[in-house]
């Protein structure tokens, strides 16, 4: 492999100047004449997806990576991985690795899912005895137990990926390499697999994740890189380097072109009967529900949740985004969220006739809503107390417009809400 | 101890995807498992008219055997010919073929060449198994007590196919001409193996370039493995040291520059397949 154990202490992985190039041959004509005809080397030009890449990832860190299609991103993850082989520089991994690439990428469609389950256990490095003792697990998690013994070839997408799924998370990696597997299975699935990332963050173990949900990064890493053609352009916590790559990308630099696109996913969500969240809506001024609120005018994003299906105290947050993707502000009720579930419970405050018992509301009170006209959308996850485990996130899950007030036309992300003063 | 080497020879993975190539290769098939049975003896019954019936081609006598039967004759060695030619014509593509896995999951590649060749490998176990009962209860040919030698010459023919298994899987990674190249290679290695013919039908007589026939025809390492496989299972007869010798010489040397040239092509698989 590419790596091998003796990282610096307290790092699990160590990129030291990692280069990793391609080559680009422009008629892919590769046959052992062509070669012969050509010379002794077939033309083609050299790409460096990564160049000079320096790295640490502690113990226990949630990593998240971030960057625009093309930015090197999965080559990086492949690299770690051990799929593919540095050019340039050094990337340590120290301790069992497991690469969540592509779920399922093993199966062979002929064989059962029990098969599958040993087959791709064994790729990934297991024994049959190690798989034995987790089979059930396994089997399990995926919720396949009717269907193990059907060809894989008989399953929907959904069943594959979650088979998939559920034996890379088993493999109990002390280094677990995402890319970009959450954005396949249904909801209560990727709530799922979020609820197992959180525990094995839980557990002391190393993730990076690569992905273009700069929602999820936001919420899972807790450090954040951003790459950029291969290079490294910015490292630190989620937040800042999530907010430097949205405004990066609005802006001329052309960090990530491809960001907008891959978030302004035009299927809203809806909220179904099984759903913690019954409702989230704007509220004017007089206590009406709205869609529209003017820049710069107060208004209360009301949240209404099932608290006795939750069963215990719920983190509420709050996602801004604007209809091109660029992240605006997140927001959540943190710490005081049992003082807010405690006040939400009292009589005062759930009203209306189809708010039953354990229906909690509560409102993020928003004295001016300072962004500057447009369309604007909204998205909400509960999560528990200590803000490790999501109980369920909803993206995108409301639009609405910010119209204009001010006199004044004004450009930009923010409104000031500034007035002149001739002096 | 063990358990190092069971880690390093992939005992696991290898099990694992020898049973995936045996039990994908036939399903849905209604005939099943028949198949693997009808290829030889399709072969035998053709070879047996064309070379024995039409070309009047006659076996060696068996010595000390003394058994006269080209069936016999023929599939002691056609049998472990067809191990080699279908093995290595699915470990070629065994990498190709497993591009989407190559390119996501990481794991010892070698296993995958190697897998396909033990699938064939269990096969050809059966075969000869059956081939031994069927020549004692018809022609009343008891080989059984040269099964450890038969076994001996089959493990390393294991190993000498794995070797050039190693070879052309990787080098097939990089010139798919590989895998056409085998295709039209293998007939003729087959009919300059004395598989179809004995060995002393190949004229001693006349020389290319100083060089007499026969030896050159020697060169080629399978004539090595059908005349022992003959000499145990027709002649019953304990093959000659020479031939043990260029038999183990052949294993090593295939094996070592097999896993040479693997490890060489190793590491850009994943970008070229």
């Amino acid at each position: 492999m590419g790596h091998s154990p003796g990282t610096p202490s307290g790092t699990a992985i160590a990129l030291d100047g990692l280069g990793k190039k391609f080559r680009l041959t422009h008629d892919r004509n590769w046959t052992l004449k062509a070669t012969m005809l050509a010379g002794h080397r077939t033309r083609y030009e050299e790409f460096w997806a990564l160049r000079d890449l320096s790295l640490d990832i502690g113990h226990g860190q949630t990593f998240g990576i971030i960057g625009g299609n093309g930015s090197g991103k999965s080559t990086l993850l492949k690299v770690l991985a051990g799929i593919l082989r540095p050019d340039e520089g050094t990337a340590r991994v120290d301790g069992r690795l497991s690469a969540l690439l592509e779920l399922g990428a093993g199966f062979h469609p002929e064989l059962t899912g029990r098969e599958n389950v040993y087959l791709n256990g064994a790729i990934l490095g297991f024994t049959a005895r190690d798989i034995r003792r987790r089979f059930d697990d396994i089997v399990g998690f995926a919720e396949l137990d009717r269907f193990i013994d059907e060809p894989v070839r008989n399953y929907s997408s959904g069943m594959y990926v979650r088979l998939g799924f559920s034996v890379a998370i088993h493999v109990e990696p002390e280094v677990l390499l995402v890319d970009e597997v959450l954005a396949v299975g249904d909801l209560t699935f990727q709530k799922r697999c979020l609820e197992r990332f959180a525990q094995l963050k839980a557990d002391g173990r190393t993730i990076v994740v690569v992905s273009h949900d700069l929602d999820m990064v936001g919420w899972l890493c807790d450090q954040t890189a951003w790459i950029q053609q291969g290079a490294l352009r910015a490292v630190g916590p989620s937040a800042e380097v999530i907010d430097r790559f949205a405004t990066g990308a609005d802006g001329s630099t052309g960090g990530g072109t491809d960001a907008a696109p891959a978030r302004a996913r035009p299927a809203f969500e809806r909220l179904s009967d099984d759903d913690l969240v019954k409702s989230v809506g704007l509220i004017d001024p007089n206590g009406h529900p709205t869609d529209v609120v003017g820049s710069g005018r107060p208004v209360h994003i009301r949240v209404r949740y099932d608290g006795q299906a939750a069963g215990e105290p719920v983190t509420v947050a709050l996602g801004l985004y604007r209809a091109d993707g660029t992240h605006v502000a997140s927001i959540n009720s943190g710490a005081t969220t049992r003082g807010v579930a405690h006040d939400a419970a009292s009589p005062g405050r759930a009203e209306g006739p189809e708010s039953g018992a354990g229906i909690i509301e509560v409102d993020y009170v928003v004295p001016a809503l300072p962004v500057q006209p447009g369309t604007y959308e909204l998205s909400v996850a509960l999560h528990d107390a200590s803000m490790r485990k999501v109980l369920e996130r909803h993206t995108h899950l409301l639009r609405f417009e910010v119209t204009p007030t001010g006199v004044d036309p004004q450009n930009g992300l923010v409104a000031l809400g500034g007035t002149w003063e001739a002096r | 101890m063990l358990n190092g080497l069971v880690g390093l020879l992939q005992v696991d993975l290898l099990i694992n995807l020898t049973l995936r190539d045996l039990r994908s290769k036939y399903k849905r098939s209604a005939l099943g498992w028949t198949w693997s049975v009808l290829n030889p003896l399709v072969a035998v019954v053709v070879y047996s008219a064309v070379f024995s019936v039409f070309l009047r081609i006659q076996p060696s006598t068996g010595d000390p055997s003394g058994l006269r039967s080209y069936a016999v004759f023929l599939l002691v060695t056609l049998l472990p010919w067809q191990f080699h030619v279908t093995s290595l014509t699915e470990a070629t593509r065994s990498i190709t073929a497993n591009g989407p896995l190559i390119t996501k999951i990481w794991f010892p590649r070698w296993v995958l060449p190697t897998s396909a060749v033990l699938a064939r490998f269990l096969t050809l176990l059966v075969e000869m198994a059956v081939l031994l009962v069927l020549i004692a209860v018809i022609e009343g040919h008891y080989a059984f007590a040269w099964i450890p030698v038969v076994l001996l010459l089959m493990a390393l023919q294991l190993l000498f196919t794995v070797g050039l298994a190693l070879m052309v899987s990787a080098a097939n990674v990089y010139f798919r001409d590989v895998q056409h190249f085998l295709g039209v290679a293998l007939a003729p290695w087959m009919f300059l193996t004395p598989i179809l013919y004995p060995l002393n039908m190949v004229p001693d007589d006349r020389e290319l370039f100083g060089v007499g026939y026969r030896t050159l025809y020697q060169l080629n390492p399978m004539v090595s493995w059908a005349k022992a496989y003959r000499n145990a299972l027709y002649d019953l007869r304990f093959p000659s040291a020479e031939r043990w010798l260029a038999i183990v010489a052949a294993t090593v040397v295939v094996l070592v520059v097999g896993f040479r040239v693997f490890r060489r092509l190793e590491p850009r698989m994943a970008e070229e397949v």
